[in-house]
C-alpha cells in the first residue's frame, strides 16, 4: 500500500510534536526546528505503522519535508516491489 | 509551590482534599498491554488527569508529548511554584539558580513499554526516546529547559528521601553562596507493572489502605505525583516582593548503615536531632510533625520509638501527622509534598487528620491527629526515611 505525503505529514506533526498547519511540503526541517532525533522517531513510527524501513543514511541529504516525503515513498515502493 | 497528586492539581486542590479529609486512595486493576497474565489490582492513590493549559500558554501545544508520567508531574507541579514565585522569565534563572529534583526509581512506564513490546508483542526495537524518556535525569532536565534555568541542575536518587535530601541540598546552595535560588522538589509515577509487583513481592504493600500509626495497618500504598518548592535567599525574594510561604530553617540528613530494608532507628534519630540543631529549634518548642508513616508495621513502629526518644515528654505537646493516608506513598517525591503540605497545614492553622485509623498502636505510640484540630504551630518537620536507611528531616518555620 503506497503512503500517502499526508500520512507522513500526520505521522510527523504527532512524532516531533508540531503542529499539523505548519508542515508544507516546501518547509525546510531546520527551519521548522526539527531536530535529528525527532526524525528518528517519526522514522520509527513509520516502521511501526507501515512497515516501512528508513535508515538515517536514507534521509541524511534531505532538506526540505518534500525531500523526506519523497524519499520515504521511494523507500516504500521499493520494499514493496522487492515484497 | 506546586503539587499534583491523587489530591488534586494545584495547592489549593491538595490542600482543600487534606483540610476535609479527603482522601485519594482507590482501587486499581490493570494489565500490561493485551495480556492475560500480567495484571495487578490492589488500593493505589493515582494521580488526577492533568490540566495543561497553563503550560500550553508557556510552551505551545502538547507540552507533555514524550514525558514519561514522572517528568509530567514534575513539570505540572514545578510550573506552578515557578509561577506563583513570580520568577517565570526572572533573569536570577540564567545563573544564579539550581535545580534539584527528587526521584526514586525513573521513567517506569517507559521501560515497562519497552519490554511489553520485546516480550509480549516479539518487536526486536523500540522507541528511539526510550532512554532520554526513562533516565532517572529526565525531569530535572525538562524542568531547566522549561523554564530556562542554567544554573547547577542535577537528581538526587535516595529512595523514599529523595526529595528530601534534593530540598535540604537545595537549601545548602544558597546557604553556601553557590546560588539565589533553587527550585526544589520531587516526582514519581511507579504505578506500573514491575514497580507494583517488586513492592508486593517485598510484602511491604497493603490490601485495603493505608493506615499510618493504627492498630490493623498492613502495608503501604503506592501514590504518584510531584511537588516542587522554590527557595530563595531572604532578601532576596524580599527585595522583589515575592510572596513567601515560610522559613527552610533546618534539614538533617544521616545514614542508619544497617539494612537495604529494614528501618533502624538511631539514623531517624539522628536526622531528627541534627535538624532541630540546625534550625536553633528547641526539642519541646511545640511542633507539627509530618512524619514518614507509611503504614507498613516496622516503619511506623520505629519511627514512633525515634520521636519519642528524641522528644521525650514533650512530644504531647507535638502533633503527629501522616498525608501518606491521603496521597500514598509517592517514594521519590513524597518529602517534598509532605513538606509542602505541612507548610500549608502550618499556614491554616489545621493539623489535618490522618486517614483510615482503626485505633492506636500500643507499639506504635505518638500522639497521632486522629482528627482534624484547629491549632496553631509556628514550626513543622518533615521526615523521610527510607529503604537502605538513608534519613532526611526538614523544619519550615512560620514567618
Amino acid at each position: 500500500m503506497a503512503i500517502t505525503a499526508d500520512q507522513i505529514l500526520d505521522i510527523i506533526a504527532e512524532e516531533v510534536p508540531i503542529e499539523r498547519s505548519e508542515l508544507k511540503p516546501d518547509a525546510t526541517l531546520e527551519a521548522l526546528n526539527i531536530a535529528s532525533l525527532d526524525m528518528i522517531s517519526v522514522m520509527f513510527a513509520l516502521e511501526d505503522k507501515f512497515g516501512v524501513i528508513i535508515e538515517q543514511n536514507d534521509v541524511a541529504e534531505t532538506k526540505t519535508l518534500a525531500d523526506f516525503i519523497a524519499v520515504v515513498q521511494a523507500k516504500s515502493d521499493a520494499q514493496a516491489a522487492a515484497g | 509551590m506546586g503539587a499534583v497528586s491523587a489530591l488534586g492539581q494545584g495547592l489549593d486542590a491538595t490542600w482543600s482534599a487534606l483540610d476535609e479529609g479527603r482522601g485519594g486512595i482507590t482501587r486499581i486493576d490493570r494489565r500490561v498491554a493485551d495480556s492475560e497474565i500480567h495484571t495487578f489490582a490492589g488500593p493505589a492513590a493515582v494521580c488526577v488527569p492533568l490540566d495543561t493549559r497553563a503550560l500550553e500558554k508557556r510552551s505551545g501545544p502538547r507540552p507533555l508529548a514524550h514525558l514519561d508520567p514522572f517528568a509530567a508531574f514534575a513539570v505540572i507541579a514545578g510550573h506552578e511554584a515557578m509561577e506563583g514565585a513570580g520568577l517565570l522569565d526572572h533573569p536570577v534563572l540564567e545563573q544564579r539558580t539550581a535545580m534539584i529534583w527528587g526521584c526514586g526509581s525513573g521513567g517506569n512506564q517507559t521501560i515497562e513499554d519497552s519490554y511489553a513490546r520485546s516480550f509480549l508483542k516479539g518487536a526486536t526495537n523500540v522507541h528511539p526516546l526510550s532512554i532520554p524518556k526513562q533516565m532517572i535525569s529526565a525531569p530535572v532536565s525538562h524542568l531547566s529547559m522549561m523554564f530556562g534555568v542554567q544554573g547547577p541542575a542535577f537528581t538526587i536518587a535516595s529512595a523514599c528521601a529523595s526529595s528530601g535530601h534534593a530540598i535540604g541540598e537545595g537549601m545548602w546552595m544558597i546557604r553556601s553562596g553557590r546560588t539565589e535560588v533553587a527550585v526544589v522538589g520531587g516526582s514519581e509515577a511507579a504505578l506500573t507493572y514491575g514497580s507494583w509487583k517488586g513492592w508486593l513481592a517485598l510484602q511491604a504493600m497493603s490490601d485495603d489502605t493505608c493506615r499510618p500509626f493504627s492498630l490493623h495497618r498492613h502495608g503501604m500504598v503506592l501514590g504518584e505525583g510531584a511537588a516542587a518548592l522554590v527557595l530563595e535567599d531572604y532578601e532576596h525574594a524580599r527585595a522583589r516582593g515575592a510572596h513567601i510561604f515560610a522559613e527552610l530553617a533546618g534539614y538533617g540528613a544521616t545514614s542508619d548503615a544497617h539494612h537495604i530494608t529494614a528501618p533502624h532507628g538511631r539514623g531517624a534519630e539522628a536526622a531528627i536531632r541534627a535538624a532541630h540543631a540546625d534550625a536553633g529549634l528547641a526539642q519541646d518548642t511545640p511542633i507539627l510533625i509530618s512524619s514518614h508513616g507509611t503504614g507498613t508495621p516496622l516503619n511506623d513502629k520505629i519511627e514512633s520509638a525515634a520521636l519519642r526518644n528524641v522528644y521525650g515528654d514533650s512530644l504531647g505537646q507535638h502533633r503527629v501527622i501522616a498525608t501518606k493516608s491521603s496521597h500514598g506513598h509517592l517514594i521519590g517525591g513524597g518529602g517534598a509534598l509532605e513538606l509542602v503540605t505541612a507548610i500549608q497545614a502550618m499556614n491554616a492553622g489545621v493539623v489535618p487528620a490522618v486517614l483510615n485509623g482503626l485505633g492506636p498502636d500500643p507499639d506504635a505510640q505518638a500522639p497521632v491527629a486522629w482528627v482534624r484540630e484547629e491549632r496553631r504551630f509556628d514550626a513543622v518537620i518533615s521526615n523521610s526515611f527510607a529503604f537502605g536507611g538513608l534519613n532526611s528531616a526538614l523544619i519550615a518555620r512560620r514567618i
